[in-house]
This record gives C-alpha cells, structure tokens and sequence, in this order.
C-alpha cells in the first residue's frame, strides 16, 4: 500500500506537471484540492480521471464522484485497492 | 453612432439558410441527435448534414477550404447577397473561429503519427486566418479582413469589433460573424472536460448535465449612415449596445455569481441607454452546462433586479457552436425583433433550484419585440454582450 | 498615447526596457527565466507556452503599472499572433492519437486567449480582452485598435504579441500603453523601432 502511495505521487507530480513539487511535499493525509492543501482546481480533477484511466485502467464517469475520491493519496490509494 | 444591420446569413443543423432556421425555431424542432461522421456518430450533436462537397455544390463555392471555412462562405454569401460593391464604400470583414481548418489538419496529422506521408499542401488551410481571408475571397472582399479567437465569444466579439470599426470611421460597411465546424479535436476536448451530455442538453433546467456541441455559421452585414445613403439598403435592425468584460476566475469555468457577465451586460445596456426592463428577450449564452447556466441565472438576477424578462438558450437546438454561436445567434435575436417572436428553450422541466428561474417554455407569437440582449461567453473569462434593437 | 515600459522575451534572453535582465542557461528558457526571477506563482507550470510567456512579459512589466490606480476596471487587453495556440494543438491530438486518453488540462490550452484570462485571473483585472489573428506583428493594427480603446474610456491598454510556437524564432513582445493628452502621431513607428531593436538583440 505505501508503495502504491509513493508511486501515486510521483505520477500526481506528473501528470499534473506539478514540477516545483517533490514527493516529499504531498503527504498521505493532506487534502489534495483547495488552499489548505496543494491548491489544485477543477481541471486538475479532471486529470486525476485521465491518470487513473492510464496507469490503473479504473474508468469513472461522474465528476461528482471524483471529489471524494481524490481528497487525499490516502482516498486515491483506498480506492485503487479497492478496484483490484 | 448608429449602427444598420442590413443583412443576416446563418447556416446551422437547424438549417441551411435565414428561413429554414426560422421555420425549426417556429416548430420547436432540434436538430440535434446521433452524428453522421465516425467521430461524431457516438454522441448527440448539431451537425450540418451537407458533405463538404455537397455544401461546395449546393451553394456555388468557388473558394477552397477547410469545412470551417465553407460554412462560413455559406452565411457570409447569404448575409452579402444583394450587396453591391461600392468604390466609395470601405468594407470589410472580420470573422471569430476556434478551430479554423483543425477539420483538414487533424485527419493528416493522424496520418503523419501513423507513419503515412501526409498532404503537407493541406495544412495550408489549417490557419485561422486563412478561414478569413478564404471567405472574405468568396464574397469579393479585398480590404480589411482581420480574425479573432477568444473562444465561443469570437463571434460576438467579432460584431463588436465592426461597430468600433464603423463607429471610428475606418469601415463604412462591414460583413461580421463566426464559424466553427465539429471536429474530432473538440469532441475529445469537451469530453474530457467532461461537460458533454450524451442525451439532449437541458438549458437552465435543474437536471441539466452539459453541453451538445453543434457546428455552423451566423453573419451580419453592419452599415453606417453614410454607407446607407449609398447602398440604399433596408434596414433590419440596429446594433444599439456592445459589451467586453473579463470574469477573472478560472480559465474555463464561470465565476460563481457571474461577475463578469453582470459587468458585460449592465455596460452594454448603459451603452444602449437602456434600463433593464426595457429588454424584451434574453438570448442566453445557456450551455447547459452546470457551472454556466447557474452563473448566468444570477447574473441576470443582479442585472436585471429580480425582474428576469423572457429568456432562453436556442443551444437546445442547434447545440453548442463554439466561435460561430455569437453570430447564429444574433441572427436569431433579429429574427425575434422582426417577427415578433420569443423562441421557447427545449428540453426544460424543472427550474434551477438555486434561482427558480423559469426560461420560455413555448413559442411566444405576436409580441412587441424592440430590443434583444444577447450572451456570448468564452472560456478565458472572456464575456460578451450584444443589444439588438428595433429600427 | 505613451508607451510606458515594454518588454521582450525570446529563447535568449529576457528584456525589460531595452536592458537586457535575463540570459537564457537552460533549452527550456520559459522554466529558467521563472525560477531566477524566483516568482511564487505554482500555476505557471501548468499553463502553456503562450500563457508562460505572457505571465513572465506581466511580470517583467509590473514596476510600470504597480502604482497606477483604475488598472482593474480600466485597462483592456489587446493581444494577438499568427499561430494562434499550435504548439498545444500538436500536443492534445497527441494525447488522444497516441496515448488514447485527452487530457483535459491540455485541452484547455488549446485558446489562445486563455493567456489573457490568466492574467485577468492573477491581478483580478476586469477589463475588455480581445485576442486577434495576424499574419504578421502590425504595429498599425495595434495603434489603431488602441486609439479606439482610448476613445471609450480605457486608460490603459497591456499590450502583446506572442508568437509561440516551440521554434527558435518564438517571441513575446509585450507594451503598456497610458492614454495621454499628447497626440503621438509616431506610435507605430515607436512601436516597430523598439520591436526590431529587440529583434537584432
């Protein structure tokens, strides 16, 4: 599980192209979106289904959903486990 | 100074010309459903059911071009027929487009990925401003041609660009408008933002999940009185208000209360010198989109004090036509003024919860209809407002 | 109408006013001139070369306007290019052609005018945006699109070419236009001076 975190991570700095960003600086448990977390938007959201669809093959068709979903890497990395 | 309309061409899945347009929006008929193309047959979208080549038959084209461009020479010729050229008349023209010749590009590009030689000569047509300067050449005009893109407002922002030009003394007569045509491009682009409805979109209606996309062409022919006197044209309607604002908020969604079209509208009412109540129809930018829809409705709220006059979204017929619906849809909102007609908005059932709004339901006949405010809001926070008045 | 600072970025350098502030060190030049100029601003990474270039040009020129009242509501934007956003066009048909999945984020990069909104977006600026399609930088076009911006009412125009394809010839060329009492009947000529000054940098 912690390695599927850590390899979420890279692939969020990634995908989102997040470069001033290192692994160091998403932690586990911290809210993803909004100002308290890594201030990411809607858009990013969006990105977040395009990259579970590449890496994971999880398809999500309800934006609504998603929100949940990718509160946190600890939300992200449940989910996935819980697709498998 | 006032600003003449004294022609209108529009070409849409609704119809190929002014009066087939009319007579859909009278019937409350959609175009909208399944596509005709690989790319589009999967989705509802308003798509223009002339071939390339049969548009190139059916309406004369001399001109070569990608399909953006020849939808565009379409309306453009119908807004210009019975115009002359006038050597003591400057015209130009300025036309708003998103995809410009994406159509072409696309199917060689795909081709050059996959290892195959593509027609390099193809690109040539993949310019925006080439669109422009193809239609202005289908039309006979050589002087001024300019192109803008911002999104789904070039249209409209292409109207209020000709009024400037006209107001200034540059142009006497001008030929503006928008064209947009489906691509596979902007298919895959609106999927992923994930704002498509796979069934009809229901503008302003509580369940409303997204947009259809649409393709066509709406232009205008604007005239100054000095260009009148010469062409001794008639008269259809008048340009009397225009409005720019940004939204600054997001690069595709609607800031929350619609700050930005609350400052597009009330600027071009002032400019109008009209007070909100005096506007009889509201063509809305009405994507259905969750976000827009939403931000709109408050906006005219704010705008228009609570008292919301006669709205609706013609999206919910033609779909969303990106760069061309500011101009389809001025047409409309002239169509209103001269038939007296207030066009209902299809697909609704339920008012947004937040707003309560209610847009028209059914066909609205024999109304005094002197002015018509009309929306056109791109992404980049890019808003418009155009007023249409009565001669 | 006077021009009140300009500035100029290409995948050599950075100019502000004519002095040269920035020596590229890096092939991606946009990333570099951000980092030294040591900007907090963590969208820039995501936006587009255009929106890139066109952030780095405001920031360039923001000790011309920073003391300046009525930007907000008063200022337009007039920005416009040859074409248009080609660079990410080419890289959302790649998303979807090779990689089978559009990616959104791209997507929304495929407008030029996005550039404006971002910085509408930083500064909270409400003003008229407009972004044209020329076949070539035409400093007529500008002059006369600014005059007529004067005449009704703006008091600024943040003005911009940005042509930005990913070739070596890429160029943002951006200029704060006062409106003033003085009539400069040499603006376009000014204008074309300055640019082919940066040009032959």
């Amino acid at each position: 599980m912690s390695e599927l975190k850590e390899k979420l991570k890279t692939q969020i700095i990634e995908q989102l192209n997040l470069e001033d960003l290192t692994i160091a600086d998403i932690k586990n448990d911290s809210p993803l979106f909004g100002d308290e977390g890594l201030g990411l938007d809607s858009i990013d959201a969006l990105e977040f289904i395009v990259l579970l669809d590449s890496y994971y093959g999880i398809k999500i068709d309800d934006p609504a959903i998603a929100k949940e979903i990718f509160h946190s890497v600890d939300s992200m990395a449940d989910f996935i486990e819980s697709k498998k | 100074m006032e600003i003449f309309i004294t022609g209108y061409g529009v070409i849409s899945s609704i119809g190929t010309n002014v009066e087939e347009n009319l007579s859909s929006l009278m019937q409350e008929r959609t175009a909208i459903k399944q596509g005709l193309n690989s790319y589009t047959s999967k989705f509802k979208v308003g798509e223009v059911a002339l071939s390339n080549d049969a548009l190139k038959s059916a309406f004369d084209l001399k001109t070569d071009g990608s399909r953006t461009a020849l939808l565009g020479m379409v309306a453009a010729k119908e807004a210009f027929k019975n115009h002359s050229h006038f050597n003591a008349l400057r015209t130009g023209l300025i036309s708003g487009t998103s995809v410009g010749g994406m159509d072409i590009s696309e199917v060689e590009y795909r081709k050059e990925m996959a290892g195959e030689k593509p027609n390099y000569k193809k690109y040539f047509h993949h310019p925006s401003g080439t669109t422009s300067e193809q239609i202005a050449t289908e039309i006979g005009i050589t002087g001024f041609v300019n192109t803008i893109s911002t999104a789904c407002s070039s249209a409209a922002n292409a109207i209020m660009m000709g009024a400037r030009l006209i107001q200034s003394g540059q142009l006497d007569r001008v030929v503006v408008g928008g064209t947009d045509c489906l691509t596979q491009f902007t298919i895959y682009g609106f999927r992923s933002l994930m704002i498509f409805d796979d069934e009809w979109c229901k503008p302003f209606d509580n369940s409303r999940k997204g947009l259809n996309l649409g393709e066509g062409a709406g232009f205008l022919v604007l005239e100054s009185k000095k260009s009148l006197e010469i062409t001794g044209k008639e008269v259809l309607a008048k340009l009397s208000g225009w409005s720019n604002a940004s939204d600054a908020y997001h690069q595709t969604a609607s800031s929350p209360d619609g700050d930005g079209a609350i400052l597009s509208m009330k600027q071009a009412l002032k400019q109008a010198r009209l007070e909100p109540h005096e506007i009889n129809y509201v063509n809305a930018h009405g994507t259905a989109t969750p976000n827009n829809d939403l931000s709109e409705s408050k906006a005219f709220i704010n705008v228009f004090n609570g008292k919301v006059p006669p709205f609706s979204s013609t999206k919910s017929y033609t779909g969303h036509t990106l760069a061309a619906s500011g101009g389809i849809e001025s047409v409309f909102a002239i169509l209103s003024i001269q038939n007296g007609l207030l066009f209902p908005n299809l697909n609704h059932t339920s008012p947004i919860e937040e707003t309560g709004l209610i847009p028209i339901i059914n066909i609205q006949k024999n109304i005094e209809v002197t002015h018509v405010l009309s929306n056109s809001f791109g992404f980049g926070g890019n808003n418009s407002t155009l007023i249409f008045s009565k001669i | 109408m006077k021009i009140i600072g300009h500035c100029y970025i290409n995948p050599r350098g950075a100019f502000f006013n004519g002095q040269n502030v920035l020596i590229a060190t890096e092939e991606n030049y946009l990333k570099n001139y951000f980092s030294e100029l040591k900007i907090d601003y963590s969208k820039f990474y995501k936006m587009d070369l255009l929106s890139k270039g066109a952030f780095l040009g405001d920031y360039l020129l923001r000790n011309s306007y920073k003391d300046l009242l009525h930007v907000e509501n008063e200022l337009q934007f007039i920005f416009a290019n040859t074409s248009s956003s080609k660079e990410t066009d080419i890289r959302f048909i790649e998303s979807y052609e090779r990689k089978k999945n559009p990616s959104p984020s791209l997507f929304v990069y495929t407008l030029p005018n996005i550039l404006t909104g971002e910085l509408a977006i930083k500064h909270k600026w409400f003003g008229e945006n407009i972004f044209y399609i020329l076949t070539k930088f035409d400093s007529e076009f500008f002059n006369d699109q600014i005059v007529m911006s004067f005449l009704r009412g703006n008091e600024y125009c943040l003005c911009g070419w940005v042509e930005m394809t990913g070739s070596p010839e890429d160029e943002c060329f951006m200029f704060l236009v006062a409106k003033s009492e003085v009539v400069n009947e040499n603006f376009s000529n000014n204008l074309n001076e300055i640019l082919n000054t940066y040009r032959n940098e």
